[in-house]
């Protein structure tokens, strides 16, 4: 990723908020702003400022803060950021069928790997007393509806 | 004296076992926010929103203020022990803090930046008691127009003079004001940027968002970088935590200075802690009668920005409780938390929840004195806390994030846009985008939406209403300065303008 692809990505997002803006069905009832006005207001906003930024960013002039000395990624980032993504899709697949703890567990093993932690034991014991502390403290102790602990799916 | 008389009875309610509880929890969380990097006040407040339906809006609220403070104490320790700045406010604190640890004076660093920290609290906390009032009042005259002009300036303020570039913090802006539009139009019913998802039609909930950016966000950020695994070295801490006479000399002007320069630029829109902690650096530097131990470990270096940083956390709180405008990302969350209770904020919260707000500003007292008595006995505890390796400490915290997420509402689909935002956030912070515009935009969106409409009825659809009615012009005029004369002063300075 660089600053001219991130343009481009923006330049998307505007895109694809302009069309939404085009479907906002109009207001039946008569009053001096009706509900189109504010969004169309802000996505032309958003657009001019990305198409700015894009231009700005092709003669070199925006910051990508991992150029810094001490700022650039070691090897592996790649897969350090897809552990992490890959136990957040973990959390999202299972926390229906399972529960709230073992995926919780799962999520955060996927974190801690993402930090160098090994896969292990280890990384299980600490992430699932770290998932049912939390399950305890919000579900049990604060009433937040985090669902069972654990849910058995035969 | 009329203010005195409600924070006497504020003093009342706050003084209550149940709201002193409260007030206690939230001192302690935040203390620990404040403490542990990678966790903020505005994540912790986010991630406690799903709590509103649970607990009564003043306990709430008590605990809120009890994090937003705690966390400007907290801060300073690992700035002093660890050199790593757990928030914005304490980076200035590093610079001398960090090197008075390792001169073996980590103890009278620690103690100086606890002791400004309660002097400059209690010092903003009065300006807060006695000025809000009179802001209210003058607030009184403000009609929607004005409002909407108020929220633009404000909007200005925190993207383009905070952050390093107009243009990115404007596009962050406006990211954020699309944010706070998805969902039905309150007014006519109509579905806006819901892309046909039933789940969308609610509206975006600013604790997915909010955690999305900041801790999520920052996890990927730190997680892809792959150095935080690299655990920094940890001060032992040293040196008594008692101050001797010539520290004590040494500090109090500090504090004082401090808190001057803290309250009113926190007050200000975009004022925030960053900027009165090195103005209140500079200054001791130039004032102080060992210029040459700056650099070194000079405890005025620790006693004034830490005395800024804890003013500027009061004087937030005076645009968001008089005016019902959020200068920072965690007033903006306090503001969702007002809105979730279903409490009108602005002007007339003194008058409607006169009760809620002295409770609140009691307990910022109350609070303080909590924290002095926390943050010293409890340093070893705090320092222990800095030694969790950093796998399990954003295990816990991507975890929590989670849970607080799906607790709010058992939506899985929440939890896929905790991490679209996440990726967001990441992001942002590779190039360097600032958050709280994003977050600020979001809750304002539809409040600026709604005076909007208010003034141009009124108006009967002209525009000029903005900038004829005098109040609501001069607000625009100044947030049209606010937008030119950062470009306009870099262009200025760059070599060869004056040619």
């Amino acid at each position: 990723m660089t600053p001219l692809r991130l343009a481009v990505l923006l330049l998307a997002i505007a895109a694809a908020a302009i069309w939404q803006v085009t479907v906002i069905p109009e207001s039946l009832m008569q009053m001096t702003v009706g509900p189109v006005l504010a969004p169309a207001v802000v996505v032309v906003g958003l657009a001019v400022l990305a198409l700015l930024y894009g231009v700005s960013a092709w003669r070199g002039r925006q910051v990508d803060v991992s150029h810094a000395p001490d700022q650039t990624p070691l090897p592996g980032s790649g897969r350090r950021l897809a552990s992490l993504l890959g136990g957040g899709a973990v959390f999202m697949a299972l926390v229906g069928p399972l529960g709230f703890v073992l995926p919780a567990a799962l999520c955060g093993m996927g974190v801690a790997r993402a930090f160098d932690a090994p896969l292990g034991w280890r990384s299980a014991l600490v992430c699932g007393a770290i998932a049912a502390v939390f399950w305890l403290v919000f579900a049990q102790l604060l009433g937040i509806g985090l669902g069972p602990a654990l849910r058995w799916p035969f | 004296m009329q203010a005195f008389d409600a924070l006497l009875t504020g003093f009342g309610s706050a003084l209550q076992p149940l709201t002193l509880m409260w007030g206690f929890a939230g001192c302690l969380i935040g203390t620990l926010v404040g403490v542990l990097p990678g966790i903020s006040p505005a994540l912790t407040i986010a991630l406690l929103l799903p709590l509103t339906y649970q607990v009564p809006a003043t306990s709430m609220f008590v605990m809120f203020a009890g994090i937003y403070y705690g966390a400007a104490y907290g801060g300073s320790t690992t700035s002093i022990l660890l050199n790593t700045p757990g928030e914005s406010g304490s980076v200035v604190t590093a610079l001398e803090g960090n090197k008075m640890a390792r001169r073996g004076r980590a103890g009278q660093a620690l103690a100086t930046a606890a002791i400004g920290s309660f002097v400059a609290g209690t010092i903003g906390t009065l300006a807060l008691t006695f000025f809000a009032p009179w802001v209210v009042e003058a607030a009184l005259a403000f009609g929607p127009a004005e409002y909407f002009s108020l929220m633009v300036l404000s909007l200005v303020a925190v993207s383009a003079v905070l952050g390093s570039s107009v243009l990115r913090g404007l596009l962050s802006l406006t990211a954020g004001l699309l944010c706070g539009l998805v969902g039905i139009d309150l007014q006519t019913g109509q579905p806006r940027f819901t892309f046909g998802r039933a789940e969308l039609l609610d509206g975006l909930e600013v604790t997915v968002v909010a955690v999305g950016l900041f801790a999520v966000g920052e996890a990927l950020y730190l997680a892809w970088q792959g150095r935080e695994s690299r655990s920094g070295e940890v001060m032992k801490l040293t040196g008594s935590l008692r101050l001797s006479r010539q520290d004590w000399a040494r500090s109090w002007k500090p504090w004082i200075r401090g808190s001057l320069f803290g309250f009113p630029i926190g007050a200000l829109p975009a004022g925030g802690a960053e900027l009165p902690t090195m103005l209140s650096y500079y200054t001791e530097k130039k004032l102080s009668k060992h210029p040459e131990e700056f650099g070194h470990g000079a405890i005025e270096g620790v006693a004034g920005p830490e005395a800024a940083n804890n003013a500027a956390a009061a004087g937030v709180l005076m645009p968001l409780l008089t005016l019902g405008i959020p200068t920072s990302a965690t007033a903006a969350i306090m503001l969702s938390a007002f809105e979730g209770y279903g409490i009108q904020t602005g002007p007339q919260l003194f008058s409607q929840q006169g009760a809620l707000v002295w409770t609140l500003i009691a307990s910022l007292y109350i609070g303080n004195v909590i924290l002095l008595v926390l943050n010293l006995p409890l340093v070893n505890l705090w320092v222990r806390l800095l030694k969790i390796p950093p796998p399990w400490l954003y295990a816990g915290i991507i975890v929590i994030s989670t849970a607080g997420v799906y607790g709010a509402g058992n939506s899985v689909f929440n939890v896929g846009l905790l991490f679209f935002f996440g990726l967001i956030g990441f992001l942002m912070r590779r190039f360097d985008f600032p958050a709280a515009p994003l977050i600020v935009g979001m809750i304002l969106a539809p409040m600026a939406e709604q005076s909007m409409r208010q003034a141009l009825t009124i108006s009967q659809g002209d525009w000029f209403t903005f900038f004829t009615r005098p109040l609501s012009g001069s607000l625009m005029a100044v947030a049209i300065v606010l937008l030119m004369l950062p470009p306009l002063v870099r262009r200025l300075r760059r070599p060869g303008a004056r040619s």
